[in-house]
């Protein structure tokens, strides 16, 4: 079957209704023939391969709607798809944009918050001198629990 | 005639092999690649300091790596949504 699909439907309809036009030329013939004694003997195959001609031409007359409607079908999915797939990388883009945008926020946020420390650094470092076991918990919480799932957080407070 | 047949089965069977594309297949909806990248580890402080300025840094670096991934997330989850009503009002 898939070689009718290297036949243009225009020929591919034609040659159906040829197929139907021919049983029904020969189902007429068939019947002219009561009307002459020598073609008797070739009444009854010109009737059944007139029949045959015609099942077999709306079969395929059926077969060539059935296909035709679904083709039609298949192209307007296959326009909602085109259409969906515009709209998906429309939608990428402006994500992709927000990403960008929304991080340049974060990282130029994070400078002023840098500047700031730097600022400030040497008058809270003067004040403040740390525990060290304030680096030791910071980092046992900032490690990914995951890595280390049974790993439990033992420092030590100096005194 | 053996070649024939042998033709003819071949021809039948390439029919069979014929790589004919479905119509009405919507392929998997590409993800930005700024949304595939995994959200890095906190960064740790030297342990090793006393000074409150590096934690103060530490703890400021990890925000805004919280908040990379923040932005990550929340647009993951847009994506999410926009997509699946792409694809819903496919069908």
């Amino acid at each position: 079957m898939w070689m009718l699909d290297f036949i243009p439907d225009a020929y591919l309809h034609l040659a159906i209704i040829t197929i139907i036009c021919t049983g029904g030329g020969l189902y007429l013939l068939g019947l002219l023939m009561n009307f002459w004694p020598p073609a008797y003997p070739y009444r009854e195959p010109v009737r059944i391969t007139a029949t045959v001609l015609v099942v077999a031409g709306i079969y395929f007359l059926g077969g060539y709607g059935v296909d035709m409607e679904w083709r039609a079908k298949a192209e307007q999915l296959q326009a909602k798809i085109d259409q969906a797939s515009a709209q998906s990388e429309s939608a990428n883009a402006k994500i992709q944009t927000k990403i960008i945008t929304q991080t340049k926020i974060i990282h130029d946020k994070q400078i002023v918050v840098r500047k700031e420390i730097q600022t400030v650094e040497k008058q809270i470092d003067a004040e403040c001198k740390l525990d060290p076991a304030v680096p030791k918990i910071l980092n046992d919480a900032a490690k990914n629990p995951m890595a280390n799932p049974i790993g439990t957080v033992s420092v030590g407070v100096a005194k | 005639m053996k070649k024939l047949l042998l033709i003819c089965i071949l021809i039948t069977l390439a029919g069979c092999a014929s790589n004919k594309s479905l119509p009405g297949v919507m392929a998997f909806p590409n993800v930005p690649d700024n949304l595939m990248v995994p959200c890095p580890d906190l960064t740790t402080v030297d342990e090793s300091t006393t000074k409150l300025s590096d934690v103060l840094t530490t703890v400021s670096k990890n925000y805004e790596t919280y908040y990379d991934c923040k932005v990550q997330v929340d647009n993951w989850i847009e994506w999410y949504n926009t997509h699946k009503s792409i694809v819903d009002s496919v069908k």
